[in-house]
């Protein structure tokens, strides 16, 4: 009896829910500050669509529990999945689970490393890092040419942590640009890890500046180690309009600082545009359309002219 | 086993033994690491690391160096002090960074400002009404949770007589679960003006030594220094001789956790900002520092003097380092060989000392 009340049930369900697109969405972690920026951005984004419908879940950090929660997704049918791997070397598996039941995936923010072996219907939605480190340095070599220093500039770079891909990466970034003939007139003085932290950039911007080389510019892999060398400068009363200071993410703290006019260059990472676009390439997916493995969700440069965008 | 029941605290010296304080030993290697230092800046770098080569400065001292060697290791020095009293009693405190992470996002949450550029504050964590609050009150919730750490720790040391080792490992993953918790991973930021004066400039530095000095007195010349370093030595003769022993150690860790609430104050008032991660792996920098300043993990022995040299060798390092433009790849790889060292030359020199007597 009762199993015949919950076929009808089923049936009922899924003769309402025939038109709208379902869509299971698992997260690494709700506590995140950029990943919850990412699921708001999604939410936004659900509203703005007719006839879609999130089903949003937190994988708490827990690679087992984010494989249940996408088995459990396509046992009850969602019509797509969205994924921000909690172990982007774990996604293997899911890739698998979801191709065998023909699901659409979209992997979010996180690059899984099967990228290569991605299954026909799967995609991968992020920002493209390689941007981020490049669109900062090239604004700061423009800046730096505005004031007039085209003929010689010294500049310090504030690593993150080593091990961090991002990190080394956006390092990479700023010499890639350096290189550049445009750019060239730019050398590098020091560059080391203050690990991401403000106090440690802090530290370790004071340490440069005892030794008294002349600089113009400081670039640091993340806004809190930019941020902890304008502190360090302007306790050394460095006057602030003097020196370039460029840095990654556009937090708030940044952006207060960007309109003190200390900051003078940051880069925002479009995470709400992220959730979105994973939404829309998975709509694509259910509809069969032709969409690349990667879609790339531009970053976005932030300065002193557009900083009320952000704010 | 004489020597190590009498615990030689601070630069009291054993007349009868003649032993050399084992302070001095650690002034030398300080001195010695400058020298090297020294040496590789006049080769490599053409300059001084500590005299003023460039004719910057009106003393012959390149004084923003001096200052940033102390300044970069003044808020784990802090932290230090209250972890060499704690391994004097023969205990470890693994739980002094998270503290200070859990402490910076409760404390730095009293301590913020209402109005950040014309607006309200974006990372108001409170409504209103604790916005712009006197600067004695973030100061108080900041003491009064590291006391609250401590005494948990103390607590559990002293009276369930759970191993110290134990016991503040739970309060480390513990305190930095409730700073993540707090503002669920958000960042703390925009204190007030007067906040934003107690870490500013040379004060962490002025308050790690003048507590510095006050320790060195209370751990010399007070009953509750010779009790700590009494139960350090041999804990048995120290209940025997009528010594409170649970509840001294209490207050021991008590003390260890009031400065790390006192460290995480001024670490947020230095850096303008409390965030989650603030105060990682700062625990094994402050057993590091008190190791290499002489304080034996076995208890009983070490010095308030030796930890504050001890600071000053990895601030002299780390700075070193920056100065010869070297990665830090190398600076950790030289950190642990020098706490392995200094460990193994006191190592030899007590053995030789007890083969003297």
């Amino acid at each position: 009896m009762n199993k015949i009340l919950f076929t009808a049930g089923l049936v009922a369900l899924m003769g309402t829910s025939a038109m709208a697109q379902q869509i299971g969405v698992s997260i690494a972690r709700f506590d995140d500050n950029g990943l919850t920026v990412m699921r708001n951005g999604m939410a936004a984004h659900e509203k703005t669509l007719d006839g879609v419908s999130l089903q949003v879940e937190d994988a708490t950090d827990d690679v087992a529990k984010q494989l249940d929660q996408i088995n459990n997704f396509i046992a009850s049918g969602v019509d797509a999945i969205i994924l921000n791997a909690v172990d982007t070397n774990a996604t293997e598996a899911m890739s698998n689970a979801a191709a065998a039941a023909n699901v659409p995936l979209v992997y979010v923010n996180r690059q899984p490393i099967n990228m290569a072996t991605l299954p026909d219907g799967q995609a991968f939605v992020a920002s493209n890092e390689i941007e981020s480190g490049t669109l900062a340095a090239f604004r700061m070599c423009q800046d730096l040419r505005a004031q007039g220093k085209s003929g010689g500039a010294a500049a310090y770079v504030l690593m993150g942590q080593l091990s961090n891909q991002a990190a080394v990466q956006r390092t990479k970034d700023f010499h890639d640009v350096i290189g550049m003939d445009m750019c060239n007139f730019i050398t590098i003085i020091d560059e080391q890890t203050a690990e991401w932290s403000r106090d440690k950039a802090q530290d370790l911007m004071t340490n440069w500046i005892s030794s008294g080389e002349p600089f113009d510019a400081v670039f640091g892999n993340n806004d809190e180690m930019a941020i902890g060398a304008i502190q360090a400068m302007k306790s050394a009363g460095i006057d602030m309009a003097d020196v370039v200071v460029g840095g990654v993410d556009a937090t708030s703290d940044a952006l207060v600082s960007m309109k003190q006019g200390d900051m003078d260059v940051t880069v925002f990472q479009d995470l709400a545009g992220q959730g979105a676009g994973s939404i829309d390439t998975a709509l694509k997916l259910i509809a069969g359309e032709d969409v690349d493995k990667t879609v790339f969700i531009p970053f976005k440069l932030v300065t002193p002219e557009n900083i009320d965008d952000f704010m | 086993m004489s020597d190590s029941s009498q615990g030689t605290g601070g630069l009291s010296i054993d007349a009868s033994k003649r032993q050399w304080p084992n302070e001095l030993n650690v002034f030398g290697a300080l001195i010695l690491i400058v020298i090297i230092f020294e040496i590789l800046g006049a080769i490599f770098m053409g300059q001084s690391l500590l005299f003023d080569s460039k004719g910057r400065f009106d003393s012959i001292f390149n004084e923003a160096r001096l200052r940033i060697i102390i300044i970069q290791v003044a808020i784990i020095g802090i932290l230090a002090l209250g972890v060499t009293q704690v391994i004097i009693t023969a205990g470890i405190d693994l739980s002094s960074g998270s503290v200070v992470g859990a402490t910076a996002m409760i404390a730095m949450s009293f301590a913020q400002v209402g109005e950040v550029n014309g607006g309200i504050n974006p990372k108001a964590i409170f409504g209103p009404s604790f916005l712009d609050l006197p600067v004695v009150i973030p100061i108080i919730v900041g003491l009064c949770v590291g006391l609250a750490a401590g005494a948990i720790n103390g607590l559990l040391v002293a009276y369930s007589r759970i191993p110290p080792f134990i016991a503040t490992l739970g309060m480390m993953l513990f305190a930095r679960g409730v700073a993540q918790w707090w503002s669920k991973g958000n960042p703390v930021s925009f204190p007030t003006e007067a906040y934003a004066k107690i870490g500013a400039g040379m004060m962490p530095v002025i308050i790690f030594l003048s507590l510095a000095v006050l320790f060195h007195f209370i751990m010399n010349y007070t009953v509750y220094g010779k009790h700590t370093y009494a139960i350090g030595s041999n804990e048995a003769a120290a209940r025997m001789s009528g010594i409170n022993v649970p509840r001294h150690l209490m207050l021991v860790y008590m003390i260890a956790g009031m400065l790390a609430g006192l460290a995480a104050v001024i670490l947020t008032s230095k850096n303008l900002t409390a965030q989650s991660g603030m105060g990682l792996s700062y625990e094994l920098e402050a057993i590091a520092m008190a190791v290499i300043g002489g304080v034996s993990l076995f208890g009983g022995r070490g010095s308030i003097i030796g930890t504050v040299i001890g600071a000053l060798i990895i601030g002299v390092i780390t700075s070193g380092f920056t100065f010869l433009r070297l990665g830090a790849y190398y600076q950790e790889m030289v950190l642990g060989c020098i706490i392995v060292g200094a460990v193994a030359l006191d190592q030899l020199q007590q053995k030789r000392a007890a083969s003297r007597s």
